[in-house]
């Protein structure tokens, strides 16, 4: 009989600027995932699959998968290791534990990822941030942090398809509103429409609210087989049905699409994830996508296939992306207002999906049955894409 | 003089927290780049066997795994596609404005090189204008040769800059 893989729990501690070193923001991620399903214990876990990119640099450790099974009372007897994908560690993490668990290679996997980039000294995240791309071709230029390629993106964008910056600002808008209640979320407020636009300027044409923010956190989640689930829940299963990782270039000068704001790479590894889930954009009932700055979500629902190209200003103004609309997006806040430790996000995206498609998230979508993660990473270098749903796809 | 915090690092060079590339030949394969930006010469690697332009350069072909490549010169003017100006916040090791463009240097594989912008001030490039290769001298590169004590491998850098009408 084939083994099916299930996220079974997920939880994340608080995010924001903590006062805690990375081994406590993994321990907190750790407890709030177990305590999601209670029946289950650190004893039953024999896989820990860790994300993070930053340890290294800000917290001077490596290897860090052993230190955190240590710290959060786990003996991993099938699997213990650590993926470093960026933004996208944390999908990646599940994608790994997807394929152990369904090669019978593991049976209960943690993936969890966590970093924790605020230093002592303000200088050096924005300085060691020039390793977040491809260091001695990007980063050198002062491209590690984010704000200017966006910029670009924005700025290309709004050249080829007319795009304004009140499409960028009703991104925010949404995502903000979504967190506003959400207690473990970095940014816990409402945010207008005026406030939004009126934002001081980071790089034109963006402002503050177009751009998440730095974050330090943690989130873990677990990753079974239907059958050992159901002897921990009774709550419905909720299937990773398909997944896909594409990375055609690394130097930006070898981006792959026409212009900035053509994500080809985002295309085919939706085109892969469907197939392999065996679904259509169509389908997408609820999706969290990798809006680590407003313009990013504005190109993702339009290669992800929820709009025509070059749509998504009017797709994300229009509302669509609000409850109610066309297909929910970031409905627990997003990076943009819940934060962005980057290992973390994708676990904190896939918890996220687990609770709409069970009928227990915060801002539930109704009747959701599919949904999807979707992360980048690098200087727009790699698209991660997961694909849930209520039912198994064989 | 001392590291804050860190007073065993005084007089010690730390590569782990240097921004610049190890560009000396104990260091990297690709340093004839960096020798060639002392130059005046932007360039990058071809494979003799396929034909193939890369870039960055590499120490193999990425099309055929061919070893045998040679360093071929890219044009050193361009015209900005697209670019952005940072004035506020920028970080350390970047003046303001620091300003990133992306420059057709209207050959491939260099068609959209993403580039920092110098010796221009903020608020004056303009979408299409024309820029020039810039090559300036980073710090030297403390190379710890044992007996013979350290040497500085000298280094350059390089972005580009508004050609003067």
């Amino acid at each position: 009989m084939a083994r099916n893989a299930v996220i079974l729990a997920g939880g994340q501690c608080k995010w924001g600027v903590r006062e805690a070193h990375i081994v406590d923001l993994f321990q907190e991620a750790a407890k709030a995932c177990l305590d999601d399903v209670p029946n289950l214990k650190p004893k039953d876990i024999d896989g820990l699959i860790v994300a993070t990119s930053y340890a290294g640099r800000c917290s001077f450790q490596v290897n860090t998968a052993p230190v955190i099974a240590e710290r959060c009372g786990l003996k991993p007897t099938s699997i213990c290791t650590r993926c470093d994908t960026l933004c996208a560690g944390g999908s990646t993490a599940i994608i790994l534990a997807k394929g152990l668990v369904e090669a019978g290679a593991a049976d209960i996997v943690m993936a969890a990822g966590g970093e924790k980039l605020y230093t002592p000294q303000k200088w050096e995240v924005f300085y060691s941030e020039l390793a977040s791309v491809d260091h001695d071709w990007d980063g050198v230029h002062g491209m590690g942090l984010p704000p200017p390629f966006f910029a670009l993106t924005a700025q290309e964008h709004m050249m080829h398809y007319g795009t304004k910056k009140e499409d960028l600002a009703a991104v925010s808008v949404a995502n903000y509103n979504y967190a506003a209640t959400n207690p473990v979320a970095q940014m816990q407020k409402a945010l207008t429409l005026e406030e939004a636009m009126g934002a001081p300027i980071v790089v034109p044409p963006l402002t503050l609210y177009d751009c998440c923010p730095i974050t330090d956190g943690a989130a873990a989640c677990i990753i079974t087989t239907e059958e050992i689930a159901r002897k921990f829940t009774d709550r419905p299963l909720v299937y990773i049905r398909g997944t896909a990782q594409t990375c055609l270039n690394s130097v930006s000068a070898n981006f792959p699409g026409a212009h900035l704001a053509d994500w080809k790479h985002t295309r085919i590894a939706a085109e892969k994830a469907y197939g392999r889930a065996k679904v259509s954009a169509s389908d997408i009932k609820v999706a969290q996508t990798h809006d680590c700055f407003s313009i990013s979500e504005v190109i993702e629902v339009e290669e992800l296939g929820f709009c025509k190209k070059g749509e998504g200003g009017e797709f994300c103004r229009s509302k669509q992306i609000e409850i109610g609309g066309k297909v929910p997006v970031n409905t627990d806040g997003g990076l943009l207002a819940v934060g962005h430790p980057f290992g973390a996000t994708g676990i904190r995206q896939g918890t996220e999906i687990m609770k709409q498609l069970q009928g227990r998230a915060r801002h539930q979508v109704k009747d959701a049955d599919i949904g999807l993660t979707h992360n980048l990473s690098g200087a727009n270098a790699e698209h991660t894409i997961l694909v849930y749903g209520r039912t198994p796809v064989k | 003089m001392a590291v804050l915090g860190i007073p065993i690092l005084e007089d010690l060079y730390p590569s782990t927290m240097d921004m610049w590339p190890l560009e000396a030949k104990e260091f990297n394969r690709s340093w004839q780049f960096y020798e060639n930006l002392k130059a005046g010469r932007l360039t990058t690697t071809k494979c003799k066997s396929c034909g193939h332009v890369a870039y960055p350069p590499r120490v193999i072909c990425p099309e055929c795994y061919s070893e045998d490549l040679e360093y071929t010169d890219l044009p050193t003017k361009g015209k900005v596609i697209v670019f952005s100006e940072e004035v506020k916040g920028v970080p350390l090791g970047f003046d303001s404005p620091l300003i990133h463009a992306v420059v057709d240097l209207g050959v491939d594989p260099a068609r959209r090189v993403l580039t920092r912008i110098v010796n221009c001030a903020a608020g004056t490039l303009k979408q299409g204008d024309e820029v020039q290769l810039a090559v300036f001298p980073v710090p030297a590169l403390p190379i710890d040769k044992g007996k013979q004590g350290t040497i500085m491998s000298e280094r350059v850098f390089f972005a580009f800059e508004p050609v003067k009408k």
